[in-house]
């Protein structure tokens, strides 16, 4: 599973279609895919594993959202105010 | 108000069909907001259920009519955790 992982960010382009997000407005797919990270981090961590598979939802969310938006969740995590669930 | 409706279309008749394709459009309109209101689109217990649409498949498809997308191929893409 975490080769295959491997090879898929090695191979990475763009950010593949999801078929939860079908729609145009995209807001949502960015979201996720932070969320994603964050939670992905958190919980290989607090088990032990290798972190290096969360980076697929990093370079997903890196192609999705605004650099800006990026930003201001960054500082908000950083804050302590982020409103998402991690 | 029903009555003074009822009179006033046995006089016209031909209003008929006017009520008929307001009454069929305003069913269509509300039937496709309960269709999205069930849906994995929207969170309405968000402490029970937070984010439906991670409850779905990869290959379900949400939408009311998809052009030239093959849902059966796809696959969950990120790494499980």
């Amino acid at each position: 599973m975490s080769d295959t992982v491997e090879k898929k960010i090695k191979n990475y382009r763009t950010a593949p279609f999801d078929a939860r997000f079908p729609n145009t407005n995209q807001t949502r797919n960015c979201f996720q895919n932070y969320l994603d990270f964050h939670r992905c981090n958190k919980a290989l961590s607090a088990k032990g594993q290798d972190v290096a598979p969360c980076d697929w939802y990093h370079r997903v969310y890196k192609t999705m959202c605004p650099m800006s938006w990026v930003a201001k969740w960054d500082d908000q995590i950083e804050a302590g105010s982020f409103p998402g669930k991690i | 108000m029903l009555g003074t409706v009822s009179r006033q279309l046995k006089s016209h008749p031909a209003l008929v069909p006017l009520f008929v394709f307001i009454g069929g459009g305003m069913c269509m309109s509300g039937a496709y907001l309960v269709r999205l209101a069930f849906g994995p689109h929207v969170s309405w217990n968000r402490n029970g259920n937070p984010e439906p649409w991670n409850k779905t498949a990869p290959t379900e498809q949400h939408k009311f009519y998809a052009v030239n997308m093959d849902y059966s191929k796809l696959k969950k893409e990120g790494p499980d955790f």
